[in-house]
């Protein structure tokens, strides 16, 4: 299988990539990215397995903060007692993606990093064929709104929506060094560039500076398994009273809204929240219904403290 | 019994279904093999005016391209509506419908040498919702030219007994309502596959994952002019069927014929999305209804108008139009009777024959309505139901002879294990209980394609080496009736089950079967291999007697020997086998079943009648959220009278995935479509049930002992899924007062209902 990579660092992964002139793909465990191969919406020749990088496979505190490794997977992550005592908010976020056997493939650098969603795109070359393509394919319109400037495929990372919330900073290794950024800031509100990544980057560590002193998560999905997300909120209230919270899986990027809770009223969040999410017809769960969820989660996040 | 009769038994095939080592079509490989891919419409109805295949015939690797005029001749499952080709021949009539077929060296040759061909399309008006179909349109919008009086109507089937409408009218007590239900999928696991070689006798064998390998048979033969005595279909492995591959199939016959155009053997095997694409499942369905009753609560009439929508072609059409109204006849008693169901076409994908075929959706709106009148008679749901049950050994108004009904006995098991009299109307809000019933066909008593043979015929073969080979048609599509033959043999003979093998479903080898559908396996085949292996036993026996100077009626088959009473003779299994076959060698028994002739002599009176019914009645407990809408079934209590459980693990994982299968109609699955497009093509986003939604169950088998089933069995692999849906549907409404009128009952039907309530 001379298209497929396996290197054993992060230097050689980022060597062999410079060698290929962007016709690669990189696999964080690769379970969502091969249907994008199967369906022809990634053609890229090459694919460059991350899995056999041991240095990013790790779950570390250090002086109260915790260190995931990019390409630890997220059924470590959902047994780990430490992630468990002192982080229940990622272990929660981690057992509602994908399935038990998918997680076992799937790392917490994928998930965060998985390729936004759209009804109309993520089918096969003869179903985009039949319908006609979109902008985010080939096509020069939206099938979802009709127009012919924006795309609104939806972030569906679950276990982003959780970090962000808990502030969490991430560790990008380039060709030119290292880059430290906070992770809610690699997410740009578009559905075509969703990731603010420089082209040959790996993300290799997630770290989080605080364990909050309440949280809440909570998915929307129709069965108890499986499904991406048609809502997923996270919430958390730091030490100081700031109130945290995220919204995923309605838009083309996680939402963060962060306030002294002092400063909130319910009205007020939801106000906000529905104003800066820009929810479209293009999951499968029904526009009106996910809209109308949206307060109802944040209703009972709201409850749940008061 | 002293055989595995009535002891759970687990399959034959199972060890090797588990370790992966059991053969399904796709795994069958052939030296020269070419490989097929199609080339789809992309347009869901339109004319085909310019189909060019130069550049794909002449593709590196390509053997052969098929298109529409090579194999011109139409054909379908049901003799009286052979609507469909098996390439489009000059117009498309829905996305995804077959235009050319490549067969080449391998199969990204093949792929992308379908990139190679090109068509234009003239694009016809198309219709995608079925009441649009029942309007007047120009001849040339027209889905197929033979529908009447320029509409796309398929099939109208209407039967009415003592006019119900008129009762209706008067009546004080009444119930109506508008019942709205998408279309479901059969979801089985192995996709389509089929191998075709053509023969250096130019005789063809066809391999196929086909619920029906006698219908295939005869449709290749008609549409490739290739005479019956010169094929062969063979019935491998099968990874699940649920009514989903009893069709003879385009792709199928296609297969066929490059294997008789490149004198190679030529495989197909489907991706998931054209799985999706074949369809063949369950009609989305609109109907209204109307029951009433006295003050009693007793049923005084049942009148319904059903629209089905059959997408582009007819497949088993004209049967489920029927079933739809003739199969609610029953469990109740109903004298005042009637239905009219309308099957139109419409530009999508066909549906057909699906698990319960075509009772499902009207039972759900009966029960539901059975349940409306309980409230309003302020009744309860089960004592209302228990009054109007059919008896035994009776005839339903449209004359379907009723034997063997255990739905009695069913209802109070459930009743019981539930708990119903203390919990039902009283559990908190938001939790609620629900009950059903239903009932079914054991096989159908008229066959599809009409002919003079009995419906099966089985035979046992007895060789030197102590063997009973059992040869059927009979399909295992993974319901255990390859077990069920081997367990009959085993029973009749006194012999335990591994002196006896099966060769089943090849039509060159063993007797006809008329395929596994209709539920009709276990009482047809399961009588026919009695009787063979009766008659086995039978002559064994006389040349025992003969030469042990013993009457033949006092030889016991036990155990593995063949003794006298008092053990004066005490023979093993392989010393009677010696004896018996002294002078004569192998011998082979046949066992056949004809059903008894049955019915009323007026127009459509075949539809739905049957050897015998299987009852059933069910109790789901849900858990309604009413923040969210969202719906968790968490117990299901099942109780089904299928005569006899010839094998109780096999009817209890029959009335478990009934369960499961009718859970996702009732909260999650559903065919969902886009400008005549499917956009949930795949198992990510058709949600089956995973594990996590399946409630618990808690199965009761009620033997209700047919007097004409094979030990008194009658079936259990379709009645079972009836009563769940509406148990469901029920639940809710005691749980949080809503009635749920469409299926499938996702999160925000019920959000928006509880707002219209509240």
């Amino acid at each position: 299988m001379d298209y497929y990579h396996t290197p054993s660092t992060v230097d050689e992964a980022l060597t062999i990539a410079g060698k290929l002139s962007g016709n690669y793909t990189f696999f964080a465990g690769g379970t969502d990215i091969q249907n994008y191969r199967k369906q022809q919406l990634d053609t890229n020749e090459y694919v460059i397995d991350l899995s056999e990088i041991e240095e990013l496979d790790s779950i570390t505190i250090v002086d109260g903060a915790l260190h995931l490794g990019a390409m630890t997977t997220l059924d470590k992550i959902v047994s780990s007692d430490e992630i468990q005592n002192h982080y229940p908010i990622i272990a929660e976020a981690a057992k509602t993606v994908a399935t038990p056997v998918l997680r076992k493939t799937a790392t917490i650098g994928g998930n965060l990093l998985v390729t936004n969603r759209c009804t109309f795109y993520n089918q096969s070359q003869e179903w985009r064929d039949g319908v006609g393509s979109c902008l985010r394919d080939v096509g020069d319109i939206c099938q979802v709104t009709g127009g012919k400037n924006d795309c609104y495929s939806r972030n569906v990372s679950d276990t982003a929506t959780a970090l962000i919330v808990l502030g969490a900073e991430i560790t990008l290794m380039t060709p030119n060094g290292i880059i430290q950024k906070s992770l809610k800031d690699i997410y740009l509100p578009c559905g075509i560039k969703f990731h603010d990544l420089e082209e040959r980057c790996i993300l290799t560590q997630i770290s989080v500076p605080i364990e909050p002193k309440k949280w809440w998560y909570k998915k929307l999905r129709l069965r108890k398994t499986l499904d991406f997300t048609s809502l997923t909120v996270a919430a958390t209230i730091d030490t100081a009273g700031i109130a945290r919270v995220c919204l995923n899986g309605v838009s083309m990027s996680p939402i963060l809204i962060e306030k002294p809770l002092k400063e909130l009223t319910l009205e007020g969040l939801i106000s906000i929240a529905r104003k800066n999410c820009k929810t479209v017809d293009n999951d499968l769960m029904p526009l009106k219904y996910r809209r109308e969820m949206i307060n109802v989660y944040l209703k009972e996040w709201w409850k749940s403290f008061r | 019994m002293s055989g595995s009769i009535g002891k759970p038994t687990p399959f034959i095939d199972a060890v090797q279904k588990v370790t992966g080592q059991a053969m399904y079509a796709d795994d069958y490989r052939m030296p020269n093999m070419l490989y097929v891919s199609f080339f789809r419409s992309t347009e869901s109805h339109a004319k085909i005016s310019k189909l060019d295949i130069s550049e794909a015939e002449s593709y590196p690797g390509v053997c052969a391209v098929a298109i529409g005029k090579d194999i011109p001749i139409s054909f379908g499952v049901l003799p009286i509506s052979p609507d469909e080709n098996a390439i489009a021949v000059e117009k498309v009539r829905y996305k995804g419908e077959i235009v050319a077929a490549v067969a080449a060296e391998t199969i990204k040759a093949a792929r992308e040498a379908v990139e190679k061909i090109k068509v234009v399309y003239e694009p016809i008006k198309a219709f995608f919702d079925p009441k649009d179909s029942l309007e007047v349109c120009a001849p040339e919008e027209q889905i197929h030219s033979h529908t009447k009086n320029g509409k796309n109507i398929h099939k109208t089937a209407e039967l009415r007994f003592n006019e119900p409408e008129k009762e209706l009218e008067i009546a004080k007590n009444k119930q109506s309502g508008f019942f709205k239900f998408a279309g479901v999928t059969h979801a089985f696991t192995e996709p389509h596959s089929t191998l075709a070689i053509w023969n250096r006798d130019d005789t063809l064998t066809v391999i196929s994952a086909t619920q029906v390998p006698f219908y295939l048979h005869k449709n290749i033969s008609k549409v490739l002019g290739i005479p019956l005595h010169k094929i062969q279909v063979k019935k491998p492995t099968l990874g699940g069927g649920f009514g989903g591959k009893s069709d003879p199939f385009p792709h199928e016959i296609i297969t066929a014929y490059l294997a008789k155009k490149t004198k190679r053997p030529v495989k197909c095997t489907f991706s998931r999305e054209e799985v999706f694409i074949t369809h063949h499942g369950r009609h989305p369905t609109e109907l209204s209804m109307s029951v009433s009753c006295d003050d009693d609560g007793i049923i005084t009439a049942l009148d319904t108008d059903i629209i089905i929508d059959g997408g582009a072609y007819g497949s088993f059409g004209v049967v489920t139009s029927y079933y739809n109204g003739v199969l609610l006849q029953g469990p109740y008693k109903i004298n005042k009777f009637g239905f009219r169901t309308r099957r139109t076409y419409t530009n999508k994908h066909q549906c057909g024959a699906m698990r319960g075929h075509g009772a499902v959706n009207p039972r759900y709106a009966v029960e539901v309505l059975l349940d409306m009148m309980a409230q309003s008679l302020n009744m309860d749901p089960c004592d209302l139901r228990n009054k109007n049950f059919l008896p035994e050994n009776t005839l339903t108004v449209g004359e379907f002879r009723i034997t063997s009904n255990g739905v009695r006995e069913c209802l109070e098991a459930v009743r019981r294990k539930s708990d119903w009299d203390n919990r039902y109307g009283k559990l908190p809000f938001g939790r609620g209980l629900g009950v059903a019933c239903g009932f079914f066909i054991s096989g159908s008593a008229l066959p599809i394609i009409w002919n003079r043979y009995p419906q099966t015929v089985v035979h046992a073969k007895l060789d030197f080496d102590g063997r009973i080979v059992m040869f059927s048609g009979a399909s295992d599509i993974g319901q255990g009736s390859d077990t069920l033959l081997v367990q009959i043999a085993a029973e009749e003979l006194g012999i335990s089950m591994e002196y006896v093998q099966v060769e089943t479903a090849d039509t060159k080898i063993t007797p006809v079967d008329l395929g596994s559908y209709s539920s009709r396996v276990t009482f047809m085949v399961g009588n026919a291999a009695k009787t063979a292996t009766t008659k086995v036993r039978e002559e064994m026996a006389k040349a025992i007697s003969k030469e042990k100077d013993v009457t033949a009626e006092n030889l016991i088959f036990n155990n593995c020997r063949i003794h006298t009473k008092d053990k004066s003779i005490d023979l093993s299994w392989e010393e009677g086998v010696e004896i018996a076959l002294a002078g004569r060698g192998a011998f082979v028994e046949s066992g056949y079943y004809i059903s008894p002739k049955l019915g009323g002599d007026f127009k459509g009176s075949g539809a739905g009648l049957s050897p015998a019914y299987s009852f059933g009645a069910f109790i789901s407990e849900v858990d309604v959220n009413p923040n969210t809408g969202a719906v968790i079934v968490t117990k299901v209590w099942g109780a089904h009278d299928c005569g006899k459980a010839l094998n109780p693990l096999s009817v209890e994982g029959q009335i478990e995935g009934s369960i499961h299968m009718g859970l996702g109609q009732a909260i999650s699955e559903e065919m969902r479509y886009h400008n005549g497009q499917q956009i949930n093509a795949n198992f990510f986003d058709y949600r089956i049930p995973s594990s996590l939604d399946t409630p618990d169950m808690d199965i009761t088998i009620i033997e209700s002992n047919d007097a004409e089933g094979p030990y008194g069995a009658k079936e259990a692999g379709e009645g079972p899924i009836h009563p769940v849906l509406p148990s469901i549907g029920n639940a809710i409404y005691d749980a949080v007062g809503i009635r749920m009128m469409e299926l499938p009952i996702t999160p925000e039907k019920v959000l928006s209902k509880m707002k219209e309530n509240a």
